[in-house]
């Protein structure tokens, strides 16, 4: 039977219509209208359907069929039965199991988390790390506020550890020429190797990078006892060799100086980035920090000075800053030594070329560290022989030896020496080394020579490499063998003269890996694990040198819980200061010809030598200055690029003007940098990074983050040469050409300038001051120099909200932040931020909630220079808050202790609180942002929610971390105290730039620090109230507060 | 009857029929799991350990006093007891009987639950570890279920003198555990408000949040 629809408006239509398709009004199906008949025909039609419906699936085709002809009867019955058919279906929750241990681990209760103290082996510096466990896996990585290197702080590569622990790309089981094998075929393949060398007499080379391990160098040395003619070069990728031999020259033993920055009243950093990469980083940053607090009358505020060719971290924080091409910097330190000598009444030989700088400053620099005398220092990063013997010798004058540089107790945390691994090199294509062993070092990919490194490796008989991933070094070598991670091994570690860190293993080791030390004790057949080989150097080099009457078993017991050990520094061998080795040091002046620029070559603070570049963190961590992520660039200084008709994004080919060497990778305008210089950061182009292929949100507009067979930015080490037995890493000459192609940098910051554009900006308010700064002449005479209160107007919102308890807020101190980026990768780490990929970056959706703003301002005078300042910002919970009135599901809301809390499962995503954020601080799960290897996910933190699509997150003020306090406080019956509850940013600061705390106790530092004339708050015009209180920037310099302009 | 207004009428009246419906039979909405009572893979009775033997809670739920998670205990510490205790006396005695009638020695009586316990443990009926055998945890049922986008801390409500059967019901004379309560987030906002005006059990005043961010974060 056909159920034709019937539109009708009126009876008579009705039957027209019935009458000419020849129904009568008793056909079923068709509803008459009459209220008389319309109960008794809607029953008949019901039947109809009924009976429809009854026979089954049949009948439902019909329906389908004649879909047209469907009745809404029909549909809604249709729809009722699909209803009944889905709750029917309905259940519960697909049951969970709750599995506790067969046997309970000593100390550990679900859901309270223990916390080992061990040392980080990011790099050589040997920071003190506290880890926090959950079970039985660590979890989070915090600095250990007592250690003597370190005070608490830990750097961005340090935080990005705890993702290199977990990943599945690690190396789990030895191989044999690319198979897997046991250990104890290794054993026996490698013992009858090298037993073959020994007795044929042939050479036997260890490789490494610096060591500071006193087990490791001992079972090194051991080893190398056993083979007549071995030896152990050590080289750095970043190398401080010449410095290393400038001290050597002078002082008769090749000693890394420990600078001592805290007692410094006037600091020159002559290329060194001693706040972001150099050496030891986090101890220097604690150490400048130290000396700009701004306390007492007159204000505690160092003069730092910064001569250098790129903007380097630490330039863009000096109060005053130089562009000296690398060429120039060697005239630059003689003019200063002749200065220097001049005021210090000592002589120097006066240099013939111009000084680089102008005269006037020179001479002021010169001035101020003479009458700092004992309390200045001049700290050079570079790598020339005779530029660094010339700083020792100003050194010397300036009295900073035994002030402000300690060579009675002296770093070890660069130990190489670049012109070894030269000869090495040279030796292996002689063919004269029967066995090398690499262990934890990747020469081949950071090394100069390292092609020739690799080609070399050919003809060596017997090649054995100890490595955490394969790498470019690995894939040379015939024996390939799985180290751990510095969270899965004892360790011990003397990064400093005085200072013995020790590790302790915090999880199960991933596969079977094995410490350099261990494989040498089974080698030299006297197997052994790793904490008896430690504890028994230990027992017998370190333990006698701590004094005090502990015996060594509870000293060790001792020095493991607490991270670290105070000895008796042995002593460095330094002799009296020879100053005629020094007094011959004259470097040249040299200048690229025309049409070529002057190569600079340095790490960035996420890469370092390129040992992290499987961390996506860290990949996407960006560069502080640059703010470029997933890969490197060329920089080039604004005139520079002008004058070459270039512009950012420019694919550029970069060639040495000999060697034949060339790259091809984007052009980045950078202000700041000298003219007639191109700067490109080392450790990219690594092997295996295409592995971030996947990295990033599978959608239609997507474009990956690196094709197959690529790998995310340039390896440009191929560019490094020795020079004068050192390795060179500026001046080399180079062109610079355009390609023709095009590629989108993926910055995470696109501005500079805190000017708004003129024709959107309010009159009087043509420049946003976000960041304000002001001089220490001004400040000397007013502390609230530099920050005028804003005009706000009348006030809506009554002040009725009651905050009993607590109320947290934070204050962030402009002059201690240094743009590290710690605080960025110690928030990912803490809160679960997932990594969003190159292109997701370049779209501006990263997800970082905290995030470096950095600003520049011109120099007036100075055309080419700039003023950089770093500014964290984050949500600043802000008590009138944008966010919380637009809201329509009322997702985010204000909290009792002051916080702006987001409820990610009540958010719909309807974006309109990122929209009305003035802070553009909120950030959305466009996706959902898995990482590809499914281990990483060990290293989410189970007290914080994973985010899905859909979702708006932001900053919290670690509000997980803030229970955890509250509900321990009031478990052991005490009251909150200031310092209990710290969030991760704060915690991790290596400057303690970040004070976080509650309001309402006045006794409280931030409470405090927001009562400082210095306080100000972001667009405080706005109204908004933030409940985050920056204080301003003081530049050690003369003159009024801050008036120019940022361009 | 197909006017739109008797049909929206119609829907209205409907769905409070439902709503009455669901209220007035105290039907749990999808998502409340009250009267959840699974069955677990060892039949572990709280009415006979925490009832009869009156056992304390904290005795093996550890954490409820000190963490986040209440937790459920190791197979260690069922052991402490049933190291020794391997079957009901009177099994015991029975076979003791048995042994002395027929004038052998007396074999080691295992009880089949216990028996679970034990070869989870890698353990033979006479208590000694089987070579080979490596101890694996028991995969318990989980009852009280919350999801993954709340957070509830044990510690907070223990610290604040609430017993374990306000929220657990009756557990001592479970023999089988049973959800006793919604654990709806109303039903939580609803003891928070209760106990803000009322006071904790011992008399002092209640802090018990109501911020959104308490629980979800």
């Amino acid at each position: 039977m056909t159920h034709s629809p019937l539109r009708w408006t009126s009876l008579a239509e009705r039957d027209a219509m019935l009458a000419a398709a020849g129904a009568t009004s008793r056909d079923p199906g068709m509803a008459a209208p009459s209220a008389a008949t319309a109960h008794e025909d809607h029953a008949h039609a019901h039947d109809d359907v009924r009976t429809e419906a009854s026979s089954g699936p049949a009948a439902l085709d019909a329906l389908g069929s004649a879909a047209s002809d469907v009745s809404r009867r029909t549909f809604l019955a249709a729809a009722g039965f699909s209803l009944a058919g889905v709750l029917a279906g309905c259940g519960r929750a697909p049951t969970q199991s709750a599995v506790p241990g067969s046997t309970q681990p000593e100390e550990t209760i679900a859901g309270i988390s223990t916390w080992y103290a061990t040392t980080c082996g990011g790099c050589a510096a040997g920071c003190g790390l506290i880890v926090r466990c959950r079970d039985g896996r660590p979890v989070k990585i915090e600095g250990l506020p007592a250690h003597p290197i370190s005070h608490g702080g830990v750097c961005a590569v340090g935080q990005a550890q705890l993702l290199s622990l977990y990943d599945s790309r690690r190396l789990r089981r030895p191989t044999i020429e690319g198979k897997e094998s046991a250990w104890k075929d290794v054993d026996a393949r490698v013992v009858g190797a090298l037993t073959g060398v020994r007795s044929a007499g042939g050479a036997v080379r260890v490789l490494t990078g610096t060591v500071t391990s006193p087990s490791t160098l001992a079972a090194i040395s051991g080893f190398l006892d056993a083979h007549p003619g071995g030896r152990h070069v050590v080289y750095d990728a970043l190398s401080a060799s010449a410095l290393l031999d400038a001290h050597e020259a002078a002082f008769g033993a090749r000693i890394l100086p420990r600078f001592r920055l805290e007692r410094a009243t006037v600091i020159l950093g002559l290329e060194a980035d001693f706040l972001g990469t150099w050496i030891s980083p986090v101890e220097l940053t604690h150490g400048w920090r130290a000396g700009r607090t701004l306390e007492g009358v007159p204000p505690k505020l160092s003069f730092h000075a910064q001569v250098e060719s790129a903007l380097s971290l630490t330039g863009s924080n000096a109060d005053r800053r130089f562009r000296v091409a690398p060429g120039q910097l060697g005239s630059f330190v003689a003019h200063l030594a002749a200065r220097v000598a001049a005021k210090a009444a000592t002589s120097a030989p006066a240099p013939a070329d111009p000084s680089p700088v102008p005269v006037e400053a020179l001479d002021d620099l010169a001035g101020r560290l003479v009458r700092a005398r004992g309390a200045s220092v001049v700290l050079c990063g570079s790598n020339d022989l005779d530029v660094q013997r010339l700083v020792v010798a100003v050194n010397q004058a300036i009295g900073a030896y035994g002030a402000t540089i300690d060579l009675s107790a002296p770093s070890f945390q660069r130990a190489g020496d670049d012109a070894a691994l030269a000869a090495l090199i040279d030796e292996m294509e002689a063919g004269n080394v029967a066995a090398l062993l690499v262990a934890g070092c990747n020469p081949v990919a950071d090394a100069a020579d390292g092609v020739r490194l690799a080609a070399a490796l050919a003809r060596v008989p017997t090649r054995i490499g100890l490595a955490e991933r394969a790498d470019e070094t690995t894939a040379g070598l015939s024996v390939v063998l799985p180290a751990p991670h510095a969270f899965e091994a004892w360790d011990d570690a003397e990064p400093v003269a005085g200072v013995l860190c020790v590790s302790q293993p915090l999880i199960r080791p991933f596969g079977e890996p094995r410490t350099l030390r261990e494989c040498l004790a089974a080698w030299a057949g006297k197997p052994a694990s790793d904490p008896a080989l430690v504890r028994a150097t230990f027992a017998k080099d370190v333990a006698p040198r701590a004094g005090g009457t502990t015996t060594p078993e509870r000293l060790w017991r001792q020095t493991v819980r607490e991270g670290f050990l105070a000895l008796r520094p042995r002593p460095s061998g330094a002799k009296a200061y020879d100053a005629v080795s020094v007094a011959s040091a004259s470097p040249r002046a040299t200048a690229p010809a025309a049409g070529r620029l002057a190569l600079v070559l340095g790490p960035t603070v996420g890469m370092l030598d390129g040992r992290h570049a499987q961390n996506p963190w860290l990949q996407e961590l960006p560069d502080p200055i640059t703010k470029l992520t997933w890969g490197n660039a060329a920089s080039v200084s604004p005139a520079t690029a002008g004058a070459a008709n270039l512009s950012d994004g420019d694919v550029v080919r970069v060639a040495a003007a000999e060697g034949g060497v060339f790259i091809e990778l984007p052009l980045l305008v950078q202000a700041g940098l000298a003219d007639g210089v191109v700067a490109i950061p080392l450790g990219y182009g690594r092997l295996g990074t295409d592995r971030f292929a996947g990295v990033g949100p599978a959608w239609i507009e997507a474009r990956p983050t690196v094709r197959k067979g690529e790998s995310v930015g340039r390896n440009v080490s191929g560019f490094l040469r020795l020079v004068g037995g050192a390795v060179a890493y500026a001046g080399r000459e180079v062109t610079v050409t355009r390609t023709g192609a095009r590629d989108a940098l993926s910055l995470s910051q696109t501005w500079g300038s805190q000017d708004l554009p003129k024709a959107l900006a309010p009159r009087g308010h043509e420049r946003r001051d976000a960041v304000r700064e002001t001089t220490l002449a001004a400040f000397s005479t007013d502390p609230a120099a530099g920050n005028e209160a804003p005009h706000v107007g009348a006030d809506l919102w009554s002040r009725d909200h009651a905050t009993p308890g607590a109320r947290w807020g934070m204050a962030i101190d402009l002059g201690a932040c240094t743009g590290c980026s710690a605080c960025v990768v110690a928030c990912q780490s803490e809160n679960n931020v997932p990594v969003v990929g190159k292109d997701e970056v370049r779209r501006r959706r990263d997800m970082a909630w905290l995030r470096i703003d950095r600003y520049y301002a011109d120099v007036p005078g100075s055309p080419g220079d700039v003023d950089v300042v770093h500014q964290p910002m984050l949500c600043q919970h802000c008590e009138n808050a944008p966010c919380e009135t637009v809201c329509p599901v009322l997702a985010t809301v204000h909290s009792a202790d002051g916080l702006n809390a987001q409820v990610y499962n009540r958010c719909v995503g309807t974006r309109y609180c990122a929209n009305n954020c003035p802070y553009k601080v909120r950030r959305f799960n466009w996706f959902d942002y898995a990482s590809p290897d499914s281990l990483a996910d060990l290293a989410l933190n189970p007290d914080v929610t994973v985010r899905s699509r859909g979702v708006m997150e932001k900053c919290s003020f670690c509000v997980q971390r803030l229970h955890e306090a509250r509900a321990e406080a009031k478990r052991a019956g005490r009251p909150l105290a200031d310092g209990d509850a710290r969030t991760a940013c704060q915690q991790s600061c290596p400057a303690q730039a970040i004070v976080f705390g509650d309001l309402n106790d006045p006794k409280s530092r931030v409470a405090a620090l927001l009562r400082d004339p210095r306080r100000y708050r972001v667009l405080e015009e706005l109204n908004v109230r933030p409940s985050v209180g920056y204080l301003t920037k003081v530049r050690h310099r003369d003159g009024p507060a801050k008036g120019a302009s940022h361009d | 009857m197909r006017h739109p207004t008797v049909l929206a009428l119609l829907a209205v009246l409907l769905i409070l029929v439902l709503v009455v419906v669901v209220q007035g039979a105290g039907t749990p909405l999808p998502g409340n799991d009250i009267g959840y009572e699974p069955d677990q893979p060892i039949l572990f009775s709280h009415q006979m350990h925490a009832g009869e033997l009156s056992i304390d809670c904290h005795y093996c739920h550890v954490g409820a006093e000190r963490s986040r998670h209440a937790g459920i205990p190791s197979e260690q510490i069922c052991m402490n007891c049933h190291r020794f205790v391997a079957a009901p006396l009177a099994s015991v005695r029975e076979e003791e009987a048995a042994a002395t009638k027929e004038g052998r020695p007396v074999r080691p009586v295992l009880s089949p639950e216990i028996g679970k316990l034990y070869r989870a443990q890698g353990l033979g009926s006479d208590g000694k570890p089987l070579p080979g055998a490596v101890p694996e945890p028991v995969r318990w049922v989980k009852v009280h279920n919350l999801p993954d986008f709340a957070f509830f801390d044990h510690r907070s409500h223990v610290g604040a003198g609430f017993a374990c059967a306000t929220c657990h019901g009756p557990v001592d004379a479970m023999a089988r555990v049973r959800q006793f309560s919604d654990l709806t987030m109303g039903w939580c906002v609803n003891c928070h408000r209760a106990s803000n005006l009322s006071g904790l059990p011992d008399g002092r005043p209640a802090a018990a949040s109501t911020d959104c961010s308490t629980c979800h974060y």
